[in-house]
């Protein structure tokens, strides 16, 4: 018996015992309050009444569980599920590791491939496997999270929120892929230098002034920027890069402005609306003015 | 693995001579950066004459004695990217100042810095708008019916669509680095416009921000823009007149104001992306922009190594336009070369000046016109073209049924 209770953080002979006393305790004391005394009738109000009924309520409730939990079969039941607790967690714990370790493992991969890449000059193809493994590691263990539709009164505002979330992450990826394809040129070029180099060193040419190599590398760098930018993964990247940064700014101004909507102040969207209508007033008001003949030289209304 | 076999004790011994020469640099460097700079831009003194909204009308002062006075004005109307003291960066290096010398009585657009309340502004609200109350203001301030006009970059693209709906109100027409054909894949620019979805980028910024363009501007050449560009300034930071030049140009290049989102939308959906201009398919305020309208005489500027407006994007107006004096001139620049070379400096503005001359017979005030003799009609019209390299002109001239004559 002691072995088993050692066994389970929630031992079946400390706890309820120990439920059942504190209950009957707490009942007393209650108990112990006198209910209507005179000095505490013309202080007390209906809310210090209601409080004391509520205490006793939930008390008795406490005690009838506890009652409940007198016999052998519930105790054990009870206690398997507190028992099952511990072994929830460490499951959830035990796949977030799984999918970490797959997360990392993916990535080692992709990385490994790195050193791998295109060749000197061709931009086609770009092996950029390592973001497209953040992205899909992203979109299928991670994302779903932001995705759970939210409940309750504030749901509008979660949902916003882990739209956001959810946003600024992809965006932080697509930025990094089209930071890293921004780079490769100055990977190459550095590689097509240093060729460049021996080859002119095994013909005894090698420039001697600084200069010299920084503008050979400059041209080098310059060519490897120019086939990059013709290429349709560039512009791809580009795009993509572009479209979820305004996907971003776009949710981010909505947070904003939700935000700014429980202040009183005027919001962007006020202000948007308000220069669209004064934008066609002034339209109008300067068809008419030039009807009549108004110059609409602002320094001859001065 | 493989080394190359690289004389490194040959390299190091240079660094080491170059470090030398550099700690000299840095030292007179200090004295120069912390010394007193003049990079002031656009010193060359004007009024303000008209004022509408965000925009203004500059008029610079010439000097009224001079005997060489053209008596026609020119409009000069820059982009709405970037900001028109471009033309007048530094004393020795002023296109307003050649134009003054030679007699030009010159009135320029001044854009402003467009606001959020200015977003849903429309290219027709640029031309049809407040340019065409600009030129109607020089018009009647001088009493004559046309005036000429001459455009820089995206406001070249605006004065040939005012022009093609004002014809009556243009005297001589010239474009400098001006698209008007977009449907081309030699600028990255182009290329990387037709796919832009413009609907989300308004939706997301409003106005388009001049620091985002000039990020993409940067992006064109990040090696000679945004590495080589600073190592020159390094290598000559001792130096005060490189200083305060490389400081003004700075100035200038970052001082970008946001460009209006409807007028963005438009000029990239209707050119950029449906190339309508060109085609004479283009429609501003419900009337057609149609090319054949541009009657006037027509000089065509182009940078043969632009980077941003490359010359197969200008070099079709001359061939779409009504006109029978065209001329197209492609220099060995690129998109800021023709304004700031030194070189071409010295053949860029007199050009203009000399064309312009050659045209000026005199429009004559509007009362009076009716009595006047009506001007002789100009013989044997001619296309030509002319691709001017280190000071040789090399002039491709079309004759009217399209033969070609070339000579130096």
């Amino acid at each position: 018996m002691a072995d088993e209770d050692n066994q389970k953080p929630f031992g079946e002979s400390a706890i309820f015992p120990w439920l059942e006393s504190v209950a009957q305790l707490w009942l007393n004391m209650v108990k112990t309050v006198p209910p209507h005394s005179s000095t505490l009738l013309k202080a007390q109000n209906a809310v210090q009444e209601r409080f004391s009924q509520q205490l006793d309520t939930n008390l008795n409730m406490l005690k009838s569980f506890s009652k409940m939990m007198k016999p052998p079969e519930e105790k054990s039941a009870a206690v398997n599920t507190a028992g099952a607790l511990p072994e929830i967690f460490l499951k959830i714990a035990k796949s977030g590791f799984d999918v970490a370790m797959e997360i990392q493992r993916h990535l080692w991969e992709k990385a490994g491939k790195i050193g791998q890449r295109t060749e000197a000059y061709n931009f086609e193809n770009l092996d950029q496997e390592i973001f497209k493994a953040f992205s899909d590691v992203y979109q299928n263990e991670l994302q779903q999270y932001f995705k759970i539709p939210p409940l309750g009164l504030t749901r509008f505002y979660q949902e916003r929120i882990n739209e956001l979330l959810d946003k600024h992450n992809i965006f932080e990826t697509t930025l990094a892929e089209f930071l890293s394809i921004l780079y490769l040129p100055m990977e190459k070029s550095f590689k097509v230098f240093q060729e460049k180099l021996k080859e002119m060193a095994e013909k005894g040419e090698i420039p001697a002034a600084t200069k010299e190599n920084y503008a050979l590398w400059l041209k080098i760098l310059e060519g490897h920027y120019m086939n990059l930018f013709k290429s349709a993964d560039y512009t791809e990247a580009l795009h993509r890069m572009l479209n979820h940064l305004e996907d971003f700014l776009i949710v981010r101004n909505e947070v904003i402005q939700d935000f700014l909507t429980m202040m009183p102040v005027v919001t962007h969207k006020d202000i948007e609306d308000l220069y669209k209508e004064f934008h066609l007033l002034k339209k109008r008001v300067k068809a008419l003015e030039k009807r009549l003949g108004i110059s609409p030289n602002a320094l001859d209304q001065r | 693995m493989d080394s190359p076999k690289i004389p490194l004790d040959l390299i190091l011994e240079k660094l080491a001579e170059d470090a030398e020469k550099a700690k000299e640099r840095v030292s007179k460097a200090s004295e120069v950066l912390q010394g007193r700079l003049d990079t002031r831009l656009a010193t060359t003194p004007y009024e303000v004459v008209y004022e509408e909204d965000r925009v203004k009308l500059k008029h610079y002062f010439r000097n009224e004695n001079a005997e060489n006075k053209l008596k026609v004005p020119l409009l000069v109307v820059y982009a709405l990217i970037n900001r028109e003291t471009m033309l007048d960066l530094q004393p020795d290096r002023s296109v307003v100042k050649t134009f003054l010398e030679g007699g030009v009585d010159l009135y320029m657009i001044d854009w402003g810095y467009p606001k959020r309340k200015d977003r849903f502004l429309t290219i027709n609200d640029h031309v049809n708008g407040y340019m065409n109350n600009i030129v109607d203001f020089i018009r009647e301030r001088h009493s004559i019916p046309k005036i000429n006009l001459m455009g820089i970059c995206m406001g070249g693209t605006f004065c040939v669509m005012y022009s093609a709906l004002h014809p009556q109100k243009i005297k001589n027409l010239i474009t400098t680095v001006t698209p008007s054909s977009f449907d081309t894949d030699k600028g990255l620019l182009h290329v990387w416009m037709r796919d832009i979805d413009v609907d989300r980028l308004i939706r997301t910024f409003g106005n388009i921000p001049g620091d985002l363009m000039n990020f993409g501007f940067l992006l064109l050449n990040p090696a000679r823009l945004m590495i080589d560009k600073y190592v020159g300034f390094l290598e000559n930071m001792d130096n005060k007149d490189f200083v305060e030049n490389f400081v003004r140009m700075e100035k200038w290049i970052f001082d970008s104001p946001d460009v209006p989102g409807e007028t963005f939308r438009q000029f990239v959906e209707d050119c950029y992306q449906k190339n309508l201009l060109i085609q004479s398919k283009m429609n501003l305020g419900g009337r057609r922009v149609d090319l054949k309208n541009l009657t006037m005489p027509l000089l065509n500027f182009y940078g043969a190594y632009d980077h941003l407006v490359p010359p197969e994007a200008c070099n079709q107006l001359t061939k779409a336009v009504g006109s029978k004096d065209v001329e197209d001139i492609c220099f060995e620049t690129g998109h800021i070369g023709i304004y700031v070379s030194s070189k071409i400096q010295k053949q860029f503005a007199p050009k203009i000046v000399e064309w312009l001359k050659q045209r000026d017979e005199g429009d004559i005030p509007a009362a009076k016109r009716k009595a006047a003799n009506p001007l002789p009609k100009r013989k044997s019209p001619v296309r030509s073209a002319k691709n001017i390299a280190g000071g040789k002109q090399k002039t491709i001239r079309k004759t009217k049924n399209g033969g070609k004559i070339e000579g130096r």
